[in-house]
């Protein structure tokens, strides 16, 4: 029982994981080829969820509302880029955070404006509902399975459009060189209007995914844009790799923490007073992994020096 | 003089003026205004010498601020439930003492400060950001599971702490101890900048490896600065709580590291009284621009991506130009 | 014969496979100028760091004033006495000539914790910087923001700031570098008055230079030191001729 208990939460942790990396995969894209730091990001995440919610609920269709969640963080991820960021690249960090904290007020209050102060729920799509019973006889949401499933296959779909396509080998180039692929004849600014509308189109998708299991409401892209920082402060700047591994590592001890640390003060503690201790550390124990991290390797896993 | 001089006295004596005004024609609200303007602008004075100075992109200051803030209710707390503050290993006793507060809330901060620093500074740009964001998150989030001071709902003190010789119920009298501490916070940023110290912490900024050939360890100079920084902006953390009466994990979030740094750009980065300028255009803009609409934080993100974007240098550069000092 | 004031015990430093320095040995004498030449990519930069403190080596020693310094830091062994200049001038660009010598005066006698009282109106820093600055040839310039000086002026400066650390070793990484021949010329005239302050170990191009100051010359190829001695013997020498000529190729 309870070592069911346990494998459901590691699953829980997993499926935590891959959506954190789909955030952290457009971010660390971002940081690596234009060298950006983007505090928006989280908007994008925001604004695939209001897509989603509101063309599922107009349509009565999860899958339009999905489209409609990539097409529209998508379009605003390119919006974004056109008219802010890129004025950005050559400007110091101050000025991106400045800038893209700005971006945050703007998209938040906007969209507040639009949709209200209430929020907006989402549905799980009715073909993925209920539990779907795994080998060793555990029942686990089919959604969560799901999402799990779309986290990986989105993974190795980068990694083989970063080692194996050509826009991949001009990422890369970007990010040992700038100038250089500007000598080689790539249309650099169109190249980063791509990766940009790229990782918009990532974080979107994930805002819409996870949208169906929590409320979608204004706000809920900055706690998991942070939670994003933590992944590639630990992964290492600029990785695609080190956002998966990092993403997982997040996601696994954050759930797993949550779960077994209240567990684990009981065995010498009064219950109540564990599970408050314990709940209490098990909200600083991504941070603390963070800056053991830092101490060990303040480049990250798998930065580079 | 040099204009930004000028700008400086205007600024100084502006902020005495209007609450003072305000007092003779029976406008208590616009004192209260004023005194958060000071608190605000105390805080953006602390983050400025970390990033004016030291050239550290903080965005975890929320940490310091809420550090202040808990301080403050953790010690004032135990004194209106009469209850002792602690009774193991010693008992010792809360107090409603402000000077006593202010004191604890430095020492506080300045802990918290290093021990951020110390593992932040391991790293520089886009990762320093991202780590101090990072770690004010962390508190936020202790504050929010911590039950024992309010968890979500946050402690409220529900009668403002005490001065020597003031009654700082008072509106005017709270805003003139609140104006005094930013004077003073000011004149120690000041001489910090001129001091030998600041000539280190600028070679540490400017070029951290010639500074070490100089027999200078970058690390440990910023990290002072940070320490420093930190402790100021925890002391306005602390009146914060005191003019609110209130702490609750809200002062901790990360909206309110940006809004601090928001009202230092503002102003103007490196700037001495950017702080001050910055945090009462804030102050002024949520007033006006929330009088006539509930979403004026739109505009407010608007305005401060065309300051980013087309008017670098804050308002001080704008007023007083780009010169220097280089005596 | 005096201990040498600068000694370095067969160094080594690895970059994975590339061996950057591979068993170097030399040292520096009092009053002496010792010139480290070789093609690019010798080393030469790997050494200054890991004689700086920058880079820490596998294997090896350096000894400064008799002490080892093989585990001190580079703040450290500016303490020390070990005054360096950069290949590529480094110094505060928004800092004045004075502010950047008065840094680098409170930086050698550690001073740079002093909280209130203003740096520049502390008589006896500012005396000391304004003593090295008109050493360096940079009297009327002290106001300018070390940024807006000229290319030769501003190596003016990195000296004046190596001076400022009291040195008892220069490691002086190409002070010649984009000066016209009259700044060379002058540069030259300065260094050969500045090793009765304190020898000078020299990386240097500027072959003219080299050959017109140094009492000793070694050759760095590939990590190694193919060749040590005077001036006349480094001409003579028939492997350090194939080192220039033949084979930097193979660098």
């Amino acid at each position: 029982m309870s070592l069911m208990l346990l494998i459901e939460q590691a699953l829980n942790g997993l499926q935590y994981g891959v959506m954190l990396f789909l955030m952290a995969a457009g971010l660390t894209l971002v940081f690596g080829v234009m060298g950006l730091i983007n505090l928006a990001h989280g908007s994008l995440y925001m604004i695939g969820a209001f897509a989603c919610a509101a063309v599922a609920a107009a349509t009565g269709n999860f899958w339009l509302g999905l489209a409609a969640s990539l097409a529209a963080a998508a379009a605003a991820g390119a919006l974004m880029e056109l008219t802010v960021i890129r004025r950005l690249y050559a400007r110091d960090h101050l000025d991106q955070v400045l800038a893209t904290f700005a971006l945050i007020l703007v998209f938040s209050e906007g969209t507040r404006w639009v949709f209200g102060s209430f929020p907006l729920y989402l549905d799980i799509p009715r073909a993925l509902a209920g539990p779907v019973r795994l080998p060793g006889g555990i029942d686990y949401p089919l959604y969560r399975l799901v999402l799990i499933g779309v986290g990986l296959s989105v993974a190795a779909g980068l990694f083989w459009l970063i080692g194996r396509t050509r826009l991949g080998i001009r990422i890369r180039a970007g990010e040992a060189d700038r100038e250089m692929i500007g000598a080689l004849g790539v249309d650099i600014s169109r190249l980063y209007t791509i990766v940009f509308a790229l990782g918009a189109a990532l974080a979107g998708l994930a805002g819409a995914l996870v949208g169906a299991l929590q409320s979608v409401q204004v706000g809920m892209g900055e706690p998991v844009l942070i939670l994003a920082f933590v992944v590639i402060v630990i992964g290492g700047i600029g990785s695609i790799k080190g956002a998966l591994v990092g993403a997982i590592l997040v996601g696994m001890t954050d759930t797993l923490g949550r779960f077994l640390l209240p567990i684990a003060f009981s065995t010498f503690m009064e219950r109540s007073q564990a599970m408050s201790v314990g709940a209490a550390l098990a909200s600083m124990l991504i941070y603390i992994l963070m800056a053991l991290v830092l101490v060990v390797r303040p480049g990250g896993l798998f930065g580079r020096a | 003089m040099r204009r930004e001089t000028v700008l400086n006295i205007v600024l100084a004596l502006g902020l005495l003026a209007v609450p003072l005004a305000a007092q003779a024609m029976g406008e208590p609200f616009i004192v209260t205004l004023a005194t958060k303007v000071a608190i605000l602008a105390l805080a953006g004075v602390g983050l400025n010498i970390a990033l004016g100075l030291g050239g550290m992109v903080s965005l975890g200051h929320a940490a310091f601020f809420g550090i202040g803030g808990y301080t403050m209710a953790v010690l004032a707390a135990p004194v209106q439930a009469y209850e002792p503050l602690m009774t193991w290993p010693f008992e010792l006793s809360g107090t409603k003492s402000m000077p006593v507060i202010w004191l604890a809330a430095m020492v506080a901060g300045a802990l918290g400060a290093l021990a951020i620093g110390a593992l932040s500074l391991r790293t520089s740009g886009v990762y320093f950001i991202m780590i101090t964001l990072a770690f004010g998150q962390m508190l936020y989030y202790f504050a929010i599971s911590w039950p024992a001071y309010g968890g979500e709902d946050g402690i409220s003190i529900y009668v403002r702490n005490g001065f020597p010789g003031l009654n700082t119920l008072d509106p005017i009298q709270f805003f003139a101890l609140a104006y005094g501490v930013l004077m003073a916070a000011l004149m120690v940023s000041w001489m910090l900048a001129r001091s030998g110290f600041g000539l280190a912490l600028a070679g540490a900024r400017q070029n951290p490896a010639r500074s070490a050939a100089l027999g200078i360890r970058p690390y440990s100079v910023k990290l002072t600065a940070f320490v420093i920084s930190g402790a100021m902006t925890a002391l306005a953390g602390a009146l914060f709580a005191d003019l609110n009466r209130f702490v609750s994990p809200s002062m901790l979030n990360w909206q309110t590291s940006g809004e601090i740094m928001v009202l230092v750009i503002l102003g103007g980065v490196a700037r001495l009284f950017g702080p001050v300028a910055g945090a009462a255009l804030f102050i002024l803009l949520e007033h006006w621009l929330g009088g006539f609409s509930e979403y004026w934080k739109l505009f407010l993100g608007l305005a401060l991506l065309g300051i980013v974007l087309f008017a670098r240098g804050g308002l001080i550069g704008t007023l007083a130009g780009r010169e220097v000092a280089h005596d | 014969m005096t201990e040498p004031v600068l000694e370095v015990r067969d160094l080594h430093r690895a970059f994975g496979a590339l061996k950057a320095t591979d068993g170097v040995s030399l040292s520096l004498r009092r009053s002496e100028i010792h010139a480290l030449i070789g093609p690019n990519g010798a080393g030469k930069s790997t050494l200054i760091g890991l004689i700086a403190g920058n880079l820490k080596p596998d294997a090896g020693q350096v000894l400064l004033n008799g002490r080892d310094v093989t585990q001190a830091d580079v703040a450290a062994r500016a303490r020390a006495g070990l005054a360096r200049s950069f290949q590529v001038s480094a110094v505060a660009a928004d800092l004045t000539v004075l502010q950047n010598v008065v840094l680098a005066v409170q930086g050698a006698r550690g001073q740079s914790f002093r909280f209130f009282r203003p740096a520049l109106a502390n008589a006896d820093l500012r005396a000391a910087a304004e003593a090295h600055i008109a050493r360096a040839g940079l009297s009327g310039r002290r106001a300018i923001p070390a940024g807006d000086l000229a290319h030769g002026e501003r190596r003016r400066l990195e000296l004046a700031m190596a001076l400022a650390l009291a040195p008892r070793v220069f490691v002086l990484d190409e002070p010649m570098a984009g000066m016209g021949p009259d700044g060379a010329r002058e540069m030259t005239a300065l260094l050969d008055d500045l090793r009765h302050e304190a020898p000078i170990l020299l990386v240097e191009h500027d072959m003219d230079a080299v050959f017109a100051l140094a009492d000793r010359v070694s050759v760095l190829v590939s990590g190694r030191i193919i060749a040590s001695g005077t001036v006349a013997e480094i001409r003579a020498d028939a492997e350090v001729q194939r080192a220039y000529l033949g084979e930097e190729r193979l660098e």
